[in-house]
């Protein structure tokens, strides 16, 4: 049920899908796997827009370096826990939703558990490795995981609904290479705004999810394009595991012990 | 035959995008993308290791279907394909 406060909150997108929809929205659980660029539109316009329970994870503490784009810190939290100035914005954003935060590195031994039951999983990483993870995990729990990954003027996102589209090893079955990379904010602000149209999208049941197609935007040329992917059935995390990247690897770590040797 | 690249991300910048390339009949993927990406030494690099051979991370598109790098030297390029090749981008 809503209250009186909450019907005026959220009036005007009530208007587009009903208190039922708003009910919806309240009892959902997204967990938000990141506090930085993507994270930061993505964790408020989902708090704003009612989601009634958000748990954000990271371990970092803000630098004066994250404050180009990472609007959920302030200058004045500089040295503090990014999950500590997260809380604070999102709670004074909405003082009506549940928000739940984590100090903490996500890995194999934890993120299954912190996951839990959520209803989504936001890719909000600034790496592969965790994102695959990530990935493993949605898979095997059957949560849909909502890609986002920005790079200067660039970026990409794409919504993933387990045993139903691809997943983000079909796409992307290896990692590019770790760097610190450029980028404006306004890039994440594109991307997360997009992650989280599609997670309101996929708990209100309505539109056309961005499934099985990646989204590429290029804020230079100004141009957004998409490109339909398909399932692999070799995928080492959603298929049999017997495709190339499968032999790649296996080629790779077979290198490492010839190394050793 | 007439064939449209397209790069994208970190390749775009280095190479350009949409270029319609006048292409030899019977050439396969990996020889036209090498081909377009050899006006630009550095976009080369960026896309292809010392051997010539794609780097892993490399994602290629015929016609909006994944093609493995792998498989590429023996995909042949027809006349009005699309190809598109772009890197996963990371941050966030």
């Amino acid at each position: 049920m809503l209250s009186e406060r909450e019907h005026e909150r959220y009036k005007r997108q009530i208007m587009l899908f009903g208190d039922a929809g708003q009910a919806c929205l309240k009892k959902a659980h997204i967990f938000i796997a990141g506090a930085g660029g993507l994270g930061s539109p993505v964790s408020i316009y989902l708090a704003v827009a009612g989601v009634g329970n958000l748990t954000v994870v990271d371990k970092d503490v803000v630098d004066q370096s994250n404050l180009n784009r990472q609007i959920l810190h302030y200058d004045r939290d500089i040295g503090r826990k990014k999950v500590a100035s997260a809380e604070e914005k999102l709670q004074a954003y909405n003082p009506d939703i549940n928000i739940r935060v984590i100090d903490t590195t996500l890995d194999e031994t934890n993120a299954d558990r912190l996951i839990g039951n959520a209803d989504g999983i936001v890719d909000a990483m600034d790496n592969y490795p965790t994102r695959y993870l990530l990935n493993s995990i949605a898979q095997k729990k059957k949560i849909p995981l909502f890609h986002g990954a920005i790079r200067g003027f660039y970026g990409q996102a794409t919504t993933i609904i387990p045993e139903k589209t691809a997943c983000l090893r079909c796409l992307f079955p290896s990692a590019p290479p770790q760097e610190v990379f450029p980028v404006v904010g306004a890039t994440p602000g594109v991307i997360g705004t997009i992650q989280t149209t599609e997670v309101l999208k996929y708990l209100l049941g309505t539109g056309d999810l961005l499934t099985n197609r990646l989204l590429i935007w290029d804020g230079m040329a100004l141009h957004m394009d998409e490109i339909s992917f398909e399932r692999n059935p070799s995928c080492i995390s959603c298929g049999t595991g017997c495709g190339a990247s499968t032999s790649r690897m296996v080629a790779s770590k077979n290198k490492i012990r010839e190394k050793k040797k | 035959m007439t064939v449209r690249v397209r790069f994208f991300a970190r390749f775009r910048e280095l190479l350009g995008t949409d270029i319609m390339v006048n292409a030899r009949e019977g050439i396969v993927l990996s020889e036209l993308v090498k081909e377009v990406a050899s006006r630009n030494q550095d976009g080369y690099q960026a896309i292809f290791d010392d051997q010539g051979v794609f780097r892993e991370f490399v994602i290629l598109m015929q016609n909006g279907k994944r093609i493995e790098t792998s498989a590429a030297g023996t995909t042949l390029v027809k006349d009005g394909d699309e190809i598109a090749v772009f890197p996963p981008v990371a941050g966030g």
